[in-house]
C-alpha cells in the first residue's frame, strides 16, 4: 500500500501534475494578490487596512503555511524533475535546436524564468514583509504603513525595472505553465484547447500587466 | 544422383475437409510436455512473430531471432494495400471458395491446390484475431469493418488499416511476442542473423548465428527450426524489399539439402516510384490502387521530349485500354509490368531517365474533383512528391516496375515442413501458396496463416511423432563445431581477400544481369548469358572484394559481404530455374511460350509441376527435382484479360 | 520542373564511435557530387563508399526498409531528429532540402536509454522492453471472436489508427530536451485504451508501462511538444493527455 503511493508519487506522471496542480494554485495566489494589491490605487488607507485585515487574521498562519508548502513542492519538484532530466541526456549534443514546430520561448526557458522567479520572491519578501516597519493609524487603530514601504521602494527607477523584468518572466513563466498543468493533468481536447491556450496567454497577459502597472504608478506617485 | 519425385504429404479426400481431418489425425503433444520443448523462429515478421507468439502461448519454450534491433522492424511493415479474408461482410458473393479458386487461379496453376485451400480456409480467424489484438482496422460509421476491393478481384474482401496494414498487422504480432517474452516463454535474441543450420543424424537442430553487434558466432540448440526469413527478391539489388533483407538463411539451409523450389518464380510490381541514378539503393512501392483511377499511357511518338501536359490526348497512347479493353488500367501486376516494358523497349519510355510510363489522374480530377482524389490517395500523393519532387495532382506521375515479391522459395510439404526433417518454412520464405504469381493482399493473409493457424498443429505433430528430442543435442556437439568453424573461415576468407571492388559494387552488377536476362520477360539466350556471367561476377567476387573492418564489432561490410555470397549463387539458381522452365506462367515469363496475343502461355503438359533443387556443391549443376501438381477442384484455363 | 544537373559539394561533420566504450569525437568529411535526387541516407552511402574505397572504416547508422515504415534509421542531423523536414524520417529526406556547399551536423540520438553502440547506432531495444510490460492485448491465439461482433465507432477506430501509426523509431526521445520518452508509450496506451478489447487491461497497462518508462531512465515531459514536431508520422501530443489522465485514475482507482 505505501509502496504504492511511493511508486505514485515518485512516477514521472504525477510529479509533472503535482507540479502542475501546484502551479494552477500559485496562479490563484498571483490573481488574488494582484486584485487584493490593486486597493492601492485607492490610496494609502484602503491599501493599509486591507493588509492589516489579513495579517490580523489569525488564519494567515495557516494560509501562509498552506502557500509556503504548495510554493515549496512546486520549487522542489522543479529541481528534482531538473536533475532527473539532464540525467535522461548525459552527453549532450554537439548541435541541437528546436523545429520551429513544437516548442516556444516560454515553454523551453522555464527552469530560468522559474529562477528569476525565485530570486524576486526573496527579495520581494526582503523588500516589504520583512522590510521597514512604519506604522499608521486610522481611525484609531494603528497598523503597519506598507503603502510607504511601497512607495519609497519604487521611487527608484532600478527598483521598478527589476521589477517589470520580474514580472515579466513571472508572464511568460505563467503562460506556459497555465496550459501545461492542463496537459499534465490530462486536459486536452480538441474542441476547448484554443480556449486553454488563449486563456493562458490571457492570464499571463493580464497578471504581467496588473503587476507591472503598480510600480510605475509607484514610481508616478513618488515625486510627490 | 537422379531426379525424384516428390511428394507434398497432402491428406487424401476432400479438399473442404482435409485440414479439419488432418487437425484430428495430428498427434498432439502433452500440455505438461510442451516446455520441455525448444523451438527456433528465425525472423520476427508476420510469420515469424505470429508463429513464435503462438507456439509460446501453447507452451513451447521458444528463441526468437531477428536481423533488426527490434521484433518490430520486420519488412512485413511496409505491406501497404491490406488483407484478404472471405468474410464475405459486403454480401457481394465472396466465399471461402471463391478465396481459393481466385488464388490458385491468379497464382497461374503452380502452387499447391490443397495449401491454397487450407488458406483460404483460416483467412477469415486472422481478422477476428487481428482486430482482437487491437489492430486499427478501418470502420464504416456503423462501427462494422471497411473493406475495399484490391488488385482488380471483383468481390471487396480486402481488410485494411489506412495504407499501413502491413505495419498494423505486424505491431499487433509483435504484441503477441512481447507479451510472451514478458512471461519468459520467449527468448529474444535481437541484431542476431543466422548463418548456418545445425543438422544431427539428419534432422534440424540448430542453428548458428553472428552476433552482429560483437561479431560473435553463437550457437543455438533446438528440436525444430522455423524460418520465417521473407524472400530474395534483393538478388536484383533494387528492389522494394527492406535493405537487410536477404535469403542467406534460406539459402543456407538449401546448402545444407533443403530444396528450393520454384526460384524463378518472382513477382515485379507496376507501380514503383522510378529509378533516379546510380547511387539509387533501394525502390519504393505505390499502392496498386492507383491503378483504380489512375490511367496509364505513353506518347505514341518515340522520343516525345514535351512536357507531358502538352502532349494532346491523341498522341497519347493508352496502351493498357487499348490492349485490354476489358480490364483495362486494372490488368493483373504481371501483365501491368511487362506491357510497361514493353512500351520502353520500343523507345516510348517518358522521363530524364527514359525508363518510366505516365500514370495520369488529370481525368480521375476532372471527373471526381480533388479533394475526392486527395482523400483517396493523399498520403501516397505526399510520398510520390516527397521523393520525386513532382505534384502529382498537376503532373502525371512517373512509375515502373520493381521487383517486388518472390513467390518461390524452400520447398515445404502440406505440413510446411521442407525435406530435411524438423526445418519448418513460413511465410514468404516457402513457396507453397501462391504459385507462380501472388495476388494483391495475400502475402499478409498467408504469412499470418502459417505462424498463427498452421504451424501450431503441424509441429505439433511433428514433434509428438519424433522421438529425437529425447537424445539431448547440446552446442558442444561436433555438428555445432563444424558448422561455426566453417562460419568462421568464410569471415576470415571475406576480411582476408581486401580486393579492390565494394561489396555494393558487386551487389550492383548482379542487380543488373537480373534485371536484364531474369526480370520480367526472360529468353533462353538470355538467361543462359546470365549463368555465365554471374558465375564469372561470383569468381571476381572472391578474388576482389574489399571488406574493411573486423568481425569482432559492427560491421555492416561484412554482413553485406557475406549475404551477397550467398545472392551470387542464388541467381544462378533463378536463372537455371527459369531456363529449365521452357513455359510462361504468372511472373515468369518466356519469350518463346506466349500466345499470338503476346500472352504467358502455359505447358500444362510437361510443366504442370514444382521444380524442388537440391543442392550438389557450389559449381556443380544442381538437381531438378519434381512434385507433379494436380487440379481437381479448379480447371485448368488459360488467363485472359481481354 | 526541377533542375537535375546540379550537383552539390557538402561538408559533413559526422560523430564516429568506435563502440559503447569508446568516447567519441566529431570527424569532418568533404563529400562532392551529391546529386540532390538522392535520399539523405543514399548520400551517406556514398561517403561510405568512397571510405570503404580509401580502406578507411565506413559509417555505421542503422537503416532498413528505406521508405519510411520501420522506424530503423535515426541520426541527428543538424541538430534535428530526422532532421528539418515535418513529418519524414531520415530516409525519406532528400538532398534537395540543403544547399551547394552546406555543413550538415549528424549525429546520433541521445539518450541515457539509447546508448550509442557505434558511430550512429543506437540501442533502442527500451522501447521493446516498454511494450513488453504491457503494450498488448492479452489474446492469446484462437480467443477471438468474429471482428464485427465488437463495432467500433469510426471516430475512435481513427484516433486509434492516429496513434498506431508509431514507428518506434525514437525522434521523439531524441528530440526531447529531457530525453522523455512519453510520445511513444502514449501512443500505445492510447491505441489501445480508445478500443474495446484494449479496455480490460487499460488500467494494469499503463501504470506498468508508465512504470517501466521512468525504471529505464528516461526523462519527464515538460509539455514542449518538440516530440510531436518531430514525429515521423505527426502523433499528437494529446495522447500523452490522455496518458496522464489514464495513469492518474488507474492509480487512485485500480485494485491491482
Amino acid at each position: 500500500m505505501v509502496s504504492h503511493f511511493k511508486k505514485v508519487l515518485t512516477s514521472s506522471i504525477v510529479k509533472k501534475q503535482l507540479m502542475g496542480v501546484t502551479g494552477l494554485l500559485l496562479c490563484g495566489f498571483l490573481l488574488s494578490h494582484m486584485l487584493g494589491n490593486c486597493l492601492m490605487y485607492l490610496g494609502p488607507e484602503a491599501f493599509n487596512t486591507y493588509a492589516y485585515t489579513l495579517t490580523s487574521n489569525k488564519l494567515i498562519y495557516v494560509a501562509e503555511a498552506g502557500l509556503l508548502a504548495i510554493f515549496f513542492t512546486h520549487l522542489g519538484l522543479a529541481i528534482r524533475l531538473t536533475i532527473e532530466n539532464n540525467i535522461a541526456r548525459p552527453v549532450k549534443y554537439y548541435m541541437k535546436q528546436n523545429s520551429g514546430r513544437g516548442s516556444n520561448f516560454a515553454s523551453s526557458t522555464m527552469p530560468y524564468t522559474g529562477l528569476i522567479v525565485l530570486i524576486f520572491i526573496v527579495l520581494h519578501l526582503i523588500n516589504f514583509k520583512y522590510g521597514p516597519y512604519y506604522t499608521q493609524a486610522y481611525n484609531n487603530v494603528e497598523m503597519r504603513d506598507l503603502y510607504r514601504v511601497m512607495i519609497e521602494h519604487f521611487a527608484s527607477p532600478l527598483n521598478v525595472l527589476w521589477y517589470i523584468f520580474a514580472v515579466l518572466s513571472l508572464g511568460i513563466h505563467v503562460s506556459h505553465g497555465f496550459w501545461s498543468a492542463f496537459q499534465s493533468i490530462g486536459f486536452n481536447h480538441p474542441k476547448y484547447n484554443c480556449i486553454l491556450k488563449c486563456t493562458s496567454k490571457a492570464f499571463a497577459i493580464f497578471i504581467t500587466l496588473g503587476f507591472s502597472a503598480m510600480p510605475i504608478y509607484c514610481f508616478l506617485q513618488g515625486g510627490h | 544422383m537422379t531426379v525424384k519425385k516428390i511428394n507434398g504429404n497432402v491428406p487424401q479426400g476432400d479438399i473442404k475437409n482435409i485440414w479439419e481431418d488432418h487437425k484430428f489425425k495430428s498427434k498432439l503433444v502433452n500440455p505438461s510436455n510442451k516446455r520441455k520443448y525448444n523451438v527456433i523462429v528465425v525472423g520476427t515478421g508476420l510469420a515469424g512473430a505470429s508463429a513464435a507468439a503462438t507456439l509460446a502461448e501453447l507452451g513451447y519454450h521458444i528463441k526468437s531471432f531477428c536481423i533488426q534491433d527490434s521484433p518490430r522492424r520486420a519488412h512485413s511493415i511496409a505491406a501497404q494495400g491490406g488483407i484478404n479474408a472471405a468474410k464475405n461482410y459486403p454480401n457481394d458473393g465472396d466465399s471461402i471458395w471463391r478465396l481459393f479458386y481466385d488464388t490458385v487461379k491468379g497464382g497461374d496453376y503452380r502452387s499447391r491446390e490443397a495449401n491454397v485451400y487450407r488458406l483460404a480456409s483460416v483467412a477469415n480467424n486472422i481478422i477476428d484475431q487481428a482486430a482482437a489484438q487491437g489492430v486499427p482496422f478501418a470502420r464504416d460509421y456503423g462501427g462494422y469493418l471497411a473493406n475495399r476491393s484490391f488488385g482488380g478481384a471483383q468481390v471487396s474482401r480486402t481488410f485494411y488499416a489506412r495504407g499501413q496494414t502491413g505495419q498494423q498487422l505486424l505491431l499487433g504480432a509483435y504484441s503477441s511476442l512481447m507479451k510472451e517474452v514478458s512471461k519468459g516463454k520467449i527468448e529474444l535474441f535481437t541484431r542476431r542473423e543466422m548463418i548456418d543450420l545445425v543438422l544431427v543424424n539428419g534432422k534440424t537442430r540448430g542453428i548458428i548465428v553472428r552476433n552482429i553487434i560483437t561479431g560473435e558466432i553463437e550457437r543455438y540448440a533446438a528440436d525444430a527450426v522455423l524460418l520465417c526469413t521473407g524472400g530474395y527478391g534483393n538478388t536484383y539489388y533494387l528492389s522494394t524489399n527492406a535493405m537487410a533483407s536477404n535469403a542467406s538463411a534460406a539459402f543456407r539451409a538449401y546448402k545444407k539439402g533443403a530444396y528450393f523450389a520454384n526460384p524463378c518464380f518472382t513477382q515485379i510490381h507496376p507501380t514503383c516510384i522510378p529509378v533516379h541514378g546510380e547511387n539509387q539503393s533501394k525502390l519504393t512501392l505505390m499502392s496498386e490502387s492507383l491503378r483504380n483511377d489512375g490511367r496509364v499511357w505513353v506518347p505514341e511518338a518515340k522520343g516525345d521530349k514535351r512536357p507531358p501536359n502538352e502532349i494532346p490526348d491523341e498522341e497519347r497512347d493508352y496502351y493498357l485500354e487499348r490492349i485490354y479493353p476489358s480490364f483495362g488500367n486494372l490488368v493483373p501486376r504481371d501483365v501491368a509490368s511487362r506491357n510497361a516494358k514493353n512500351q520502353i523497349d520500343a523507345g516510348k519510355g517518358v522521363g530524364v531517365t527514359g525508363v518510366a510510363v505516365y500514370l495520369d489522374f488529370r481525368d480521375a480530377i476532372k471527373r471526381d474533383g480533388v479533394d475526392t482524389i486527395k482523400a483517396k490517395y493523399g498520403n501516397l500523393f505526399d510520398m510520390y512528391e516527397r521523393i520525386t519532387d513532382e505534384n502529382p495532382y498537376q503532373v502525371p506521375m512517373k512509375i515502373y516496375p520493381a521487383v517486388h515479391y518472390t513467390m518461390g522459395g524452400l520447398w515445404v510439404d502440406y505440413n510446411l515442413m521442407s525435406n530435411v526433417p524438423g526445418l519448418f518454412v513460413l511465410g514468404e520464405a516457402n513457396f507453397s501458396d501462391h504459385g507462380a504469381n501472388r495476388l494483391g493482399a495475400s502475402a499478409l493473409m498467408q504469412g499470418l496463416a502459417d505462424g498463427y493457424f498452421v504451424i501450431p498443429y503441424t509441429l505439433g505433430n511433428y514433434l509428438a511423432t519424433d522421438k529425437t528430442h529425447l537424445d539431448s543435442v547440446t552446442t558442444d556437439q561436433k555438428e555445432f563445431e563444424e558448422a561455426e568453424s566453417i562460419a568462421t573461415e568464410k569471415i576470415q576468407t571475406l576480411l582476408n581477400i581486401n580486393g579492390s571492388r565494394t561489396v555494393d559494387d558487386f551487389h550492383k552488377e548482379l542487380g543488373h544481369i537480373m534485371w536484364e536476362h531474369v526480370g520480367m520477360s526472360r529468353n533462353e539466350s538470355g538467361l543462359k548469358t546470365a549463368i555465365e556471367e554471374i558465375k564469372k561476377l561470383r569468381a571476381e567476387f572472391w578474388k576482389d572484394v574489399k571488406v574493411t573492418g573486423m568481425n569482432e564489432n559492427i560491421n555492416l561490410e561484412l554482413e553485406k559481404a557475406n549475404r551477397v555470397a550467398d545472392f551470387l549463387e542464388l541467381g544462378e539458381l533463378m536463372a537455371r530455374d527459369a531456363l529449365e522452365r521452357k513455359e510462361s506462367a504468372g511472373g515468369h515469363f518466356r519469350e518463346e511460350s506466349q500466345t499470338e496475343e503476346n500472352e504467358a502461355k502455359r505447358d500444362d503438359d510437361n510443366f504442370c509441376h514444382v521444380a524442388a533443387w537440391e543442392f550438389n556443391g557450389v559449381d556443380t549443376d544442381p538437381i531438378r527435382n519434381i512434385e507433379e501438381l494436380s487440379f481437381t477442384n479448379v480447371a485448368l484455363t488459360q488467363r485472359s484479360y481481354k | 520542373m526541377r533542375n537535375n544537373t546540379v550537383s552539390m559539394n557538402l561538408n559533413l561533420k559526422i560523430w564516429r564511435q568506435k563502440d559503447g566504450k569508446d568516447k567519441g569525437f566529431i570527424e569532418d568529411y568533404r563529400l562532392d557530387g551529391v546529386s540532390p535526387d538522392m535520399s539523405f541516407l543514399e548520400m551517406l552511402d556514398m561517403l561510405n563508399e568512397t571510405l570503404i574505397r580509401e580502406g578507411k572504416d565506413p559509417v555505421a547508422f542503422d537503416h532498413d526498409c528505406r521508405e519510411g515504415i520501420c522506424g530503423m534509421c535515426s541520426l541527428m542531423i543538424n541538430g534535428q531528429s530526422h532532421g528539418p523536414e515535418a513529418e519524414t524520417t531520415t530516409c525519406q529526406l532528400h538532398m534537395r532540402k540543403f544547399k551547394n556547399g552546406d555543413t550538415i551536423v549528424i549525429e546520433p540520438f541521445r539518450a541515457k536509454a539509447f546508448p550509442v553502440l557505434k558511430d550512429l547506432i543506437v540501442d533502442r531495444s527500451a522501447f521493446d522492453e516498454i511494450i513488453a510490460a504491457g503494450g498488448y492485448v492479452s489474446v492469446n491465439t484462437g480467443n477471438a471472436q468474429d471482428a464485427n461482433t465488437l463495432p467500433i465507432s469510426k471516430i475512435n477506430a481513427e484516433l486509434s489508427m492516429d496513434a498506431a501509426a508509431c514507428i518506434g523509431c525514437g525522434a521523439c526521445v531524441a528530440s526531447c530536451k529531457n530525453a522523455s520518452a512519453m510520445l511513444f508509450v502514449s501512443a500505445k496506451v492510447s491505441q489501445l485504451s480508445l478500443l474495446p478489447q484494449g479496455q480490460i487491461e487499460a488500467e494494469a497497462r499503463v501504470q506498468s508501462m508508465v512504470n517501466k518508462m521512468d525504471e529505464l531512465g528516461f526523462g519527464n515531459c515538460t509539455n514542449e511538444a518538440e516530440c510531436e514536431a518531430s514525429c515521423p508520422k505527426g502523433i499528437d501530443i494529446s495522447n500523452i493527455a490522455r496518458m496522464n489522465r489514464e495513469y492518474l485514475t488507474a492509480s487512485v482507482k485500480s485494485q491491482e
